[in-house]
């Protein structure tokens, strides 16, 4: 009898998802050199990227409530991560992945990469901005109906801007 | 209206990083019959059956309930299957003690379970897509702003670890069993999501836990002393949002007060003798101790660093080796109710707090947004 | 049966499509929303919210943690999620309000099966060692179970022909169903078989949508509406998952909640099932014992529009709805789980005696 313990069956599962309205104009912006955000008229929290409504005042919100937000902000949080391997991964070396509230959202923008200074001096409270990549090459890939917001078909990283850091009482409330 | 509850019997599997001699159904019934031997009963005796586990990504099938369903005695029975990321396994006991408390079933039997040998976590947890950042890289921002905030020297981190897994060499169902383990070694170990170290984090682990809940009549019966649970909460809040205190979630406070008010439980710390934390990553024991007001703001490290939550200790924390030893993910929430009961039944064995009659279990999942927790008393109220 | 009775105040849908680009957890604010102005409560009344969904069907682990942003949960609320439909979702929310210390609760199911094949999905969905490997898709399945049904000469294909017809016939007159194709049996009849002895149109559709429910203790029900729907009775069994190991064409585990439900204690007017193929609503209506008198899934049922994952809690939906507008003194809801009716949910509802 064969000591065969385990069988390998890999699946392919493809699902192909429609984008919400709300994600097809970030998009669209993103391409354009703008970044997008959405204006809760309840509360003015302001969300990057917009969801189509705000989750604490369980409201839905369209086009009329967009607003461009800046291109610049802070860095609220961040780790390096050693890649792992599995099925997918295409990381081999230890990557940033921050969180960037820009100048105008009340939500943070995650998984960025940090360029501009070593990896060892990333630091909560730096100041930054985006590196768009040349317009002819900006596309709309990593675009979901789900996830954080993705800006990696325009915008490669967002790079110290060599500004003062902001005090952690200014950030404080945005960790994620 | 509402009925007495106990947990009259548990089971567990022997955890490791791979239960090849099993498989799924297998392992569930090594924990399920092992908590239904221990409560005096049989499979014909229980009346409904709850199970809990993590994303089906984990391991590639999808609502596996449906066909472990055979395995687990459940034909011709109710089934519910229960889904809140980490805090699953907390969340599925909490079920089933509603199906006992609201007088609808006198013996329900809850599994949680994770066979991650079978399949890929990581990849699960990075949605399949590249870059994914594992649970570790999701918390280690909040991490170290825990770190900053309360000025915790850096070896308190490593501190939780060596503590926790000393104190699996003292349970034999767990996973890692590190009999070397060392600050020098935590701190030496690998970075795998700064500042998070190799060495304070969970492993990966196949393995299973069942819990029986009885009611009264089913708690006089049974031959070993039950836990009743005298409070269960579930508090969930939206992973992200704009000025969202991730560090010490609201949904973790609000849960915590709502059990300790149930429980007509005033001073946390001093009258819960012991409490199972989910702790993946060693720097959340600080952070629950203050996150759940056990200690004040700035000084749940240093309850760490006295040694207060030692097994030996005023207020132990983890003693079966928590989280940190042993991790099959949708387990892990049942094996914090499951450790934190056999606690008050007297039935920990080797990592047992002595004298322990009132315990805490608890277990979060998510974005750090759900949050599931319950009190255990040796006494009826 | 536990002491505390429970009534329905407040429900909606959104209208089913086959394919949306709203995403889930908008369809899930629509309808949350809309339940809850129904039942003229305040987000602060909800003492416990229930959610169903399934991760698999919306393409993602930790998917369903999404649809929280429809649960209204800032502040943190107490809540919960079962990776099944939402009428199950419904059930432990009427366990939980039996506790006493809460008298709302807010349910709701959600599920978008445009953007995946099922004939790709659902075999991930059957038994990973013995039946996930052979790539048994569910429109296979659910022949398997008409052949079996045919076998025994209580149905024949012109019994499937005309569940079909009568559902979407039915199904034109619901503003929530989108299936608006064929009803004559004739012409279904001569359609070609797509999975012998079933084609095309016995299997339910492909669609999007959410649904929600309130619900409220008798006491709080009866000052929210003057037309509480009260859960007189609620149960759900499980079968053998193989489907080798049982007589596909009967469900004793339909028929065992239907009887711990109460279903038989008096007769009912409307009966709404879930059934996801034609062969299945006459495996169903007979494990029920339902009369020729009753009318079987007047919104068209899942034959009409199929969101799977709120599929079940809109049956709850639609035969609350005939209660309280008084077409029906006593209904039955019927919701489904796994493949061939493994897994069944009978809940019977009736207005104020």
């Amino acid at each position: 009898m064969a000591d065969e313990t385990m069988m390998d069956d890999l699946v392919t599962l493809t699902y192909e998802e429609l984008l919400p309205p709300n994600t097809v104009r970030f998009a669209e912006a993103l391409v354009d050199g703008r970044i997008l955000g959405q204006r809760c008229h309840v509360c003015a929290r302001v969300y990057v990227p917009p969801k189509g409504y705000c989750p604490l005042d369980v409201v839905l919100l369209d086009a009329d409530d967009d607003v461009e937000v800046s291109d610049r902000g802070v860095v609220t949080g961040f780790t390096i991560v050693a890649p792992v391997r599995y099925y997918g991964q295409t990381k081999t070396e230890p990557f940033v992945y921050a969180s960037v509230l820009l100048d105008g959202a009340s939500g943070t923008l995650g998984g960025q990469d940090i360029t501009g200074v070593p990896t060892d001096q990333v630091h909560a409270g730096m100041r930054v901005r985006a590196v768009w990549k040349p317009k002819e090459e900006r596309t709309t890939k990593g675009q979901s109906a789900r996830g954080w917001g993705n800006v990696e078909g325009c915008i490669s990283s967002f790079e110290a801007t060599g500004e003062p850091d902001v005090p952690r009482a200014e950030f404080e409330e945005h960790v994620i | 209206m509402s009925r007495p509850a106990a947990i009259i019997g548990v089971g567990q599997t022997k955890h490791a990083k791979a239960r090849a001699d099993l498989s799924i159904p297998g392992l569930c019934r090594e924990a399920a019959g092992r908590a239904l031997a221990d409560a005096g009963l049989d499979w014909p005796d229980i009346e409904a059956v709850v199970i809990g586990k993590a994303p089906d990504a984990f391991e590639g099938i999808m609502q596996p309930e449906l066909f472990l369903a055979d395995a687990l005695g459940a034909t011709g029975k109710p089934m519910l299957r229960v889904h809140t990321a980490g805090s699953v396994g907390g969340s599925t006991v909490i079920v089933a003690s509603h199906l006992v408390e609201s007088g609808i079933h006198g013996r329900v039997l809850a599994v949680a379970w994770e066979k991650q040998s079978e399949g890929n976590a990581q990849w699960g947890l990075a949605g399949g897509r590249s870059g994914g950042i594992g649970a570790g890289g999701a918390f280690a921002p909040y991490i170290r702003a825990y770190m900053e905030r309360s000025r915790a020297p850096e070896y308190i981190g490593w501190q939780v670890a060596v503590k926790d897994r000393l104190n699996a060499l003292k349970n034999p169902y767990a996973h890692l069993q590190l009999a070397d383990i060392s600050l020098e070694k935590v701190k030496e170990s690998p970075m795998l999501w700064d500042p998070i170290h190799f060495l304070e984090s969970c492993p990966s682990s196949d393995g299973a836990c069942a819990v029986v809940i009885g009611d009264e009549d089913a708690a006089a019966a049974t031959p070993r002393p039950p836990a009743w649970v005298v409070a269960t909460s579930v508090r969930s809040e939206p992973s992200t949002f704009p000025g969202r205190d991730a560090v010490r979630p609201q949904a973790g406070v609000d849960c915590a007060h709502d059990v300790y008010r149930q429980a007509g439980i005033t001073d946390p710390k001093a009258q819960i003798d012991v409490a199972e934390l989910y702790v993946p990553f060693s720097w959340y024991e600080p952070m629950w101790l203050e996150g759940h007001d056990i200690a004040g703001a700035g000084e749940g490290w240093k309850m760490v660093d006295s040694g207060e939550t030692d097994l030996g200790g005023a207020f132990p924390v983890n003693p079966s080796g928590g989280v940190l030893s042993t991790n099959a993910i949708g387990a892990s929430g049942m094996l914090r109710m499951a450790e934190a009961a056999n606690q008050v039944r007297g039935q920990a064995g080797e990592h047992q707090v002595d004298g322990a009659r009132v315990s805490l279990g608890q277990a979060y999942g998510g974005n750090a947004q759900y949050f599931a927790m319950a009190i255990f008393s040796s006494t009826r109220s | 049966m536990p002491a505390t009775d429970i009534a329905i105040v407040g429900w909606a849908q959104t209208p089913a499509v086959a394919r949306t680009d709203a995403t889930e957890p908008q369809l899930c604010m629509q309808a949350n929303l809309a339940a809850i102005a129904m039942a003229g409560i305040e987000r602060s009344d909800i003492g416990f919210t229930c959610a169903g969904s399934c991760d698999y069907l919306t393409g993602g682990p930790f998917a369903f943690v999404q649809n929280l942003d429809a649960a209204g949960a800032w502040p943190p609320i107490a809540e919960s999620h079962v990776e099944m439909d939402g009428a199950w979702a419904l059930y432990e929310a009427w366990v939980r309000l039996q506790h006493g210390d809460i008298d709302v609760a807010l349910v709701f199911g959600s599920g978008k099966s445009s953007p995946s094949d099922p004939a790709e999905l659902y075999p991930q969905q059957l038994d990973p060692y013995y039946l996930e490997p052979l790539g048994l898709d569910p429109a296979s399945i659910a022949a398997l179970q008409a052949r079996a049904l045919l076998d025994t000469g209580r149905a024949t294909e012109r019994d499937f022909a005309e569940v079909v017809a009568r559902s979407r016939r039915d199904a034109r007159t619901n503003p929530n169903a989108h299936v608006r194709d064929e009803d004559d049996p004739e012409r279904l009849l001569a359609a070609p078989y797509t999975r012998n002895p079933l084609r095309a149109h016995d299997v339910a559709p492909v669609s999007d949508g959410a649904a929600a429910v309130v619900l409220a203790t008798a006491r709080r029900a009866r000052q929210l509406t003057e037309h509480p729907v009260f859960i007189r009775g609620i149960d759900h069994r499980v079968d053998v998952h193989q489907p080798g190991m049982r007589d596909l064409a009967t469900s004793p585990s339909t028929a065992d909640a239907a009887r711990r439900a109460g279903l038989g204690d008096a007769p009912v007017e409307v009966a709404e099932l879930a059934a996801v193929s034609s062969p299945q609503e006459l495996i169903v209506r007979d494990a029920m014992g339902l009369g020729d008198g009753v009318a079987v899934n007047p919104s068209g049922g899942p034959l009409g529009a199929n969101p799977v994952m709120a599929t079940g809690l809109i049956r709850i939906i639609e035969a609350a709805r005939r209660v309280a507008d008084g077409t029906a003194r006593r209904a039955v809801a019927h919701a489904t789980n796994g493949q061939a009716l493994q897994h069944n949910l009978v809940c019977v509802l009736e207005g104020e005696s």
